[in-house]
C-alpha cells in the first residue's frame, strides 16, 4: 500500500514538473507576448525526438565505449553496453544529462523560431493558424525519416538516472525534473518584472501601440518564443530521458490542448496561477487514471475518449464564465517604490 | 499521368470545398475555425454509416452536408455566440474552435469504437472506393466531386449576390455593426454562415473516403492543406478558396508524383510537407493571397 | 540660435492616402517648424487622423514624401519613425490595460537596458536606468494629476485619464517632435489649459516641437504658433492663429459650423 503511494506520488509529482515546463513556457509566449502557441507540439516533440536520437551517440562519444550495434535500429544491444557503463559512474551520467538538455533547448529555441517565423510580422490570427499548423509535422517527420527515431517503432534511450540504483531511480528523475521545473518557473518570474517582460506585455495589449513607442514587434516575439521554445524543448528531453524510450506519438491533445486548459484554468499571465492550475489538474488527472481500471470492460468505448470530452467540456466552460482563471493576472508593483511614495505622502 | 491528374482534379476539388468554408467563415465571424476538420469528418462517417446500411454512400453528400452544418452550428450558438456577445478577443474564439475540435474528435472516436466493438466492423479504415462506379473511363468521385464543387459555388454566388438573404451575409462581411444598425440579425447571418460552411465540409467529407483511406484521425492531416488552401487563395476572398484549393491539390499530387519520376521515389514519402512548405512561403511572400495580387493588376 | 529656430523639423510632399476610392488625404504639404506649436484644424473626418498615421508609418502613403530631421522617413515602420525622435499619441487612447499607470509610461523610455535580452539577466546593469527613469515618470505624472494612480490598472482610468496618459507616454520617449492627436477630448476646462500651459513650457525648456490635432479652438489656439485648416483631405489655409480665425475658407467649413 505504502509503496503505492509512493508511486503515485512519484509518478504526479514528474507530471506536475513536465507539465509546469510546458506551462510557464507558454505563459512567456501567449501570457507575456501574446503569441497563441497552438502549436507547442513542435518543439515539445523536437526536444524529446533528439533526445532519443542522440543520448546514445553522445554517450557511446562520452565514455568510449565500443558498440558494434546501431544505436537507433538495435537499441537493444547498443543499451546492453551503455547501461552498464552509465550505472556505475554518475559524473558521465551527469554530463551526459547536462548535455542533452542543453541540446534540447537549442533544438527547441530553434524550431520555434522556425514555426513563428513565416507569420512573425503578421496579425494575431495568422500567427495561430501557423503554428497550429506545423504543430504536426514532427511527427510526420519522426515517422518518414527512419534514421532520426526508428521511424514509428522508436528508440530506447540509455538509462542517466539509474546510476543512483535502479530502486531510486525514478526518484532521482523526478527530482531532477522538478528541480529544473523550479528553476525555469522562478526564471519567468524574473522576466515578467524586467523592462523585457513589460515590453512583451505592451506588445500583448496593444500591437499598434507598442510599435509606435518604438518596440520592434519582430524582435520580442522572436526573444519570446526562443525563451519558451527552450523550456519546450527540455521538457520534451526530459520526457525521453525520464520515459526511457520515445516513439513518434506524442499528441496535440496531451501536448498542446492540456496545457492550454492549465494556464486557461489557473490565469493566463500571471505565474503563480499557472503552476496553481498545474497541480489542480494534474492531481485530478492522475487520480482519474490511477482509477481507470474500475471502468475498463464497462463502457463499450476507450475511456481516452472520454477525457477528450469532458476537458473539451470544462474549457468551454472556463472560456465562457472565467476566461481569467482563478488567479488572473495582476500588475506589477514594485514594493520598493511604493513604499517610497508612502514615505514621500507621509512628509508632504 | 493522366491518372495522377486526374486524381488531382478530385483531390483538389474535395480541397477547395473545404477550404471555401474556412474562408466564408473568416469573412463572416474573423475566426480561423480550428474546428474545420472535425465537421470533415463527421462527413466521412455519415457516408460510411450510409454505406453500412446499405444504401449508396453517395447520399452522403446531402446528409453529411446537413449532419455537418449541424455540428457547426452548435459550435456557433453553445460556445462563439454567447462568447460573441461577451466581447471576447479573437484569440478566445480561436480557443473555442480549437476546444470543440476536441470535443468532437472524442465523440467521433466514440462513435467508431462503438461502431468496432459493437457490430464487429472495421470503423478506424474507412475507405468506399472499391464500392465507386465508373462511368466513361472515370471515377465516380472525380465526376461528383468536381461537379458538387461547380454546382455549389454556383449556388455560392447566387445566394450572396441575387438574394437579399445574401446582401445581408455580404453587409455581415464588410461591417457588422453598420449592418446590425442597419436592422440586419447579424447573429442569425453568421449562424446562417457556420451552417453553409460546415455543410461544405461535410460534402466533401462525405466524398473522401471514396477517394482516400480514411479515420477519425484524418482531420489532423487536413488542417494544414485546408488552411494553406485557403490563405494561399486569400483569407479575404471567398472565391480564391478554390483557386488556392487547386494550385495547393495539384502541387501535392502531379508535381510530386512529376518529381518522384525526376528525383527519385523517396520524395513521395515528404508529399505530406507540401502544404506546409507552401504555406510558409505563401506566408512569407504573398499573405494576402494569390487573389491579392491578380484583383492589383 | 535664431537659425535653428527657423529650421523645417518635419515636411511632408504631396502625401496621399486613398481608402479604395476614397481619398482620405489629397497631396498635403505641411511644413512643421522646429520648437513650435503647430496647431491642424479641420473638421470631423476631413483626414487628420489619417495624415498622422501615415506619417508616423502605421499606413503608407499612396503618393508622396515624409522629411523629418532632413531625412527621408517615408514608408517606415512606427518603430523605425519612433527611433528617429517622432512620436504620436493616439486619437482613441490605446493604454496596455493590463499594465500600471506607472508602467505605462516606462514602457515608452527610449533604449533600456532591461529591455535588452543579452543584458535583461542582470538586474544590475539596468536597475539604476530604471530608477531615474521611475522618477522621471512620477514628474509626468504630477504634471498630468495621475500620479496617484500610479498602481492602478490602465483600464481602471476614465476616459480623460486615458487621454492624459497617451500624452503622458509621448512625453516620457524623450521624444524631439511629438504628436498629440486630440490631447484634450474630454479632460477639463481647467485641465486642459495646465496641459497646454505645460506643453509650452516643455517646448520652451525642452526644445521640443508639437504638432497638435484639436477640435477645442477656444483653447488650443492661444497657446500656438501656427496653424494648418483642412477640409476633405486637402489643406485649405494655413497661417497665425489671428490670420486663420479671419480667414474666410476656415470660417466657412469649419468655425461656422462650430
Ligand atoms: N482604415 C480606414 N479605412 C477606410 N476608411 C478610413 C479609414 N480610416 C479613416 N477612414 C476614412 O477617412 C476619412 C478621414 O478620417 P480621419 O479619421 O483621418 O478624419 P479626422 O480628420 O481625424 O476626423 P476626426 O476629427 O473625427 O478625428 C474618413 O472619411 C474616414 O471614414
Ligand atoms: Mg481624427
Amino acid at each position: 500500500m505504502f509503496d503505492v503511494i509512493i508511486l503515485f506520488i512519484t509518478d504526479l509529482l514528474a507530471f506536475f514538473g513536465i507539465y509546469l515546463m510546458l506551462n510557464t513556457a507558454l505563459n512567456i509566449e501567449r501570457g507575456y507576448a501574446g503569441i497563441p502557441n497552438f502549436g507547442l507540439l513542435f518543439s515539445y516533440a523536437g526536444g524529446a525526438y533528439i533526445t532519443g536520437h542522440l543520448t546514445a551517440k553522445i554517450a557511446i562519444l562520452l565514455t568510449g565505449a565500443k558498440v558494434e550495434a546501431d544505436p537507433i535500429t538495435q537499441p537493444v544491444s547498443a543499451l546492453m553496453v551503455l547501461n552498464p557503463i552509465l550505472a556505475s559512474n554518475p559524473l558521465i551520467s551527469i554530463t551526459l544529462l547536462i548535455i542533452i538538455l542543453l541540446i534540447g533547448a537549442s533544438f527547441g529555441a530553434l524550431l520555434g523560431l522556425i514555426q513563428l517565423g513565416p507569420a512573425i510580422r503578421l496579425r494575431e490570427d495568422y500567427l495561430a493558424i501557423t503554428l497550429l499548423a506545423l504543430g504536426e509535422v514532427m511527427n510526420y517527420i519522426a515517422i518518414a525519416y527512419k534514421p532520426f527515431i526508428n521511424g514509428s517503432l522508436g528508440v530506447q534511450v540509455p538509462d542517466v538516472f539509474s546510476w543512483i540504483g535502479s530502486r531510486y531511480r525514478f526518484y532521482l528523475a523526478t527530482g531532477i525534473i522538478l528541480l529544473i521545473a523550479f528553476i525555469l518557473y522562478i526564471y519567468a518570474e524574473f522576466l515578467g518584472r524586467t523592462p523585457l517582460g513589460r515590453a512583451m506585455k505592451a506588445i500583448r495589449e496593444n500591437e499598434i501601440a507598442a510599435v509606435s513607442l518604438g518596440k520592434s514587434l519582430t524582435r520580442y516575439r522572436a526573444i519570446a518564443m526562443i525563451i519558451g521554445s527552450a523550456f519546450t524543448g527540455v521538457a520534451g528531453s526530459l520526457w525521453t530521458l525520464y520515459s526511457g524510450a520515445i516513439t513518434p506519438t506524442l499528441q496535440r491533445f496531451d501536448w498542446t490542448f492540456l496545457p492550454w486548459l492549465m494556464i486557461f484554468l489557473g490565469g493566463i499571465g500571471n505565474n503563480l496561477g499557472v503552476a496553481l492550475g498545474t497541480f489542480i489538474f494534474v492531481l485530478i488527472n492522475r487520480l482519474i487514471i490511477f482509477n481507470k481500471h474500475l471502468l475498463a470492460g464497462v463502457l463499450p468505448f476507450d475511456i481516452v475518449w472520454f477525457d477528450y470530452i469532458s476537458l473539451g467540456l470544462i474549457m468551454g466552460l472556463i472560456l465562457i464564465y472565467r476566461p481569467q482563471g482563478i488567479l488572473p493576472e495582476k500588475p506589477y508593483i514594485p514594493k520598493n517604490i511604493r513604499r517610497k511614495i508612502v514615505v514621500s505622502r507621509s512628509q508632504e | 499521368m493522366i491518372e495522377t491528374l486526374i486524381s488531382g482534379i478530385t483531390y483538389s476539388s474535395l480541397l477547395s470545398l473545404m477550404a471555401l468554408g474556412i474562408t466564408l467563415l473568416y469573412r463572416t465571424t474573423k475566426v480561423p475555425n480550428f474546428a474545420h476538420a472535425s465537421f470533415v469528418v463527421f462527413g466521412i462517417y455519415t457516408s460510411y454509416t450510409l454505406a453500412l446500411l446499405g444504401y449508396n454512400p453517395y447520399l452522403g453528400t446531402l446528409l453529411g452536408f446537413i449532419v455537418s452544418g449541424i455540428i457547426a452550428l452548435i459550435l456557433f450558438y453553445a460556445l462563439l455566440e454567447p462568447l460573441r456577445r461577451r466581447k471576447s478577443s479573437i484569440f478566445i474564439l480561436m480557443m473555442a474552435t480549437l476546444t470543440y475540435d476536441i470535443l468532437m474528435f472524442g465523440i467521433i472516436n466514440i462513435y467508431a469504437d462503438y461502431l468496432q466493438t459493437t457490430f464487429k466492423i472495421p470503423a478506424r479504415n474507412v475507405y468506399l472506393a472499391p464500392q465507386d462506379f465508373t462511368l466513361i473511363g472515370l471515377k465516380g468521385v472525380t465526376i461528383v466531386s468536381t461537379s458538387l464543387l461547380i454546382v455549389l459555388l454556383m449556388l455560392l454566388y447566387i445566394l450572396l449576390n441575387r438574394t437579399i438573404i445574401g446582401a445581408a451575409l455580404r453587409a455581415v462581411m464588410e461591417n457588422p455593426s453598420l449592418a446590425q444598425a442597419n436592422g440586419i440579425n447579424v447573429s442569425l447571418m453568421l449562424a446562417l454562415s457556420w451552417f453553409l460552411a460546415g455543410g461544405l465540409a461535410g460534402v466533401a467529407g462525405a466524398l473522401l473516403p471514396m477517394y482516400m483511406m480514411t479515420d477519425p484521425s484524418t482531420g489532423m492531416l487536413l488542417i494544414a492543406p485546408m488552411f494553406c488552401a485557403s490563405i494561399l487563395g486569400g483569407l479575404e476572398q471567398i472565391y480564391g478558396a478554390p483557386l488556392g484549393g487547386f494550385i495547393l491539390g495539384l502541387a501535392t499530387t502531379v508535381l510530386v508524383s512529376w518529381l518522384s519520376g525526376v528525383i527519385g521515389y523517396w520524395i513521395m514519402t515528404y508529399s505530406l510537407m507540401v502544404p506546409y512548405i507552401t504555406l510558409i512561403v505563401t506566408l512569407i511572400f504573398i499573405p494576402r493571397g494569390v487573389v491579392s495580387i491578380i484583383l492589383k493588376r | 540660435m535664431k537659425s535653428i529656430e527657423k529650421e523645417i523639423h518635419l515636411k511632408t510632399i504631396g502625401i496621399t492616402k486613398r481608402f479604395g476610392g476614397l481619398v482620405a488625404v489629397n497631396h498635403v504639404n505641411i511644413n512643421v517648424m522646429r520648437k513650435s506649436i503647430t496647431l491642424l484644424i479641420g473638421p470631423n473626418g476631413c483626414g487628420k487622423t489619417t495624415l498622422v498615421n501615415t506619417i508616423t508609418g502605421i499606413y503608407e502613403p499612396d503618393e508622396g514624401e515624409v522629411y523629418f530631421e532632413g531625412k527621408n522617413i517615408t514608408g517606415l515602420p512606427p518603430d523605425r519613425i519612433y527611433r528617429e525622435g517622432l512620436v504620436r499619441t493616439f486619437q482613441i487612447p490605446s493604454p496596455f490595460t493590463k499594465l500600471s499607470v506607472l508602467d505605462n509610461l516606462l514602457v515608452a523610455a527610449r533604449d533600456h537596458p532591461g529591455e535588452k535580452f543579452r543584458t535583461h539577466l542582470f538586474r544590475r546593469s539596468w536597475i539604476k536606468t530604471e530608477e531615474e527613469l521611475i522618477n522621471k515618470a512620477f514628474e509626468y505624472l504630477k504634471i498630468l494629476g495621475l500620479d496617484k494612480y500610479w498602481d492602478r490598472e490602465a483600464s481602471e482610468l476614465d476616459a480623460g485619464g486615458l487621454k492624459l496618459l497617451e500624452i503622458g507616454r509621448a512625453l516620457m520617449s524623450d521624444a524631439r517632435m511629438i504628436i498629440l492627436d486630440e490631447p484634450i477630448a474630454g479632460v477639463n476646462p481647467r485641465l486642459a489649459h495646465n496641459i497646454f500651459s505645460h506643453i509650452v513650457e516643455l517646448r520652451n525648456k525642452l526644445g521640443i516641437t508639437f504638432m497638435i490635432i484639436e477640435h477645442r479652438l477656444d483653447i488650443a489656439l492661444r497657446y500656438s504658433d501656427y496653424v494648418y485648416a483642412m477640409n476633405r483631405g486637402e489643406i485649405i489655409s494655413s497661417g497665425t492663429p489671428d490670420e486663420i480665425i479671419r480667414d474666410e475658407k476656415v470660417r466657412s467649413v469649419y468655425l461656422g459650423e462650430v
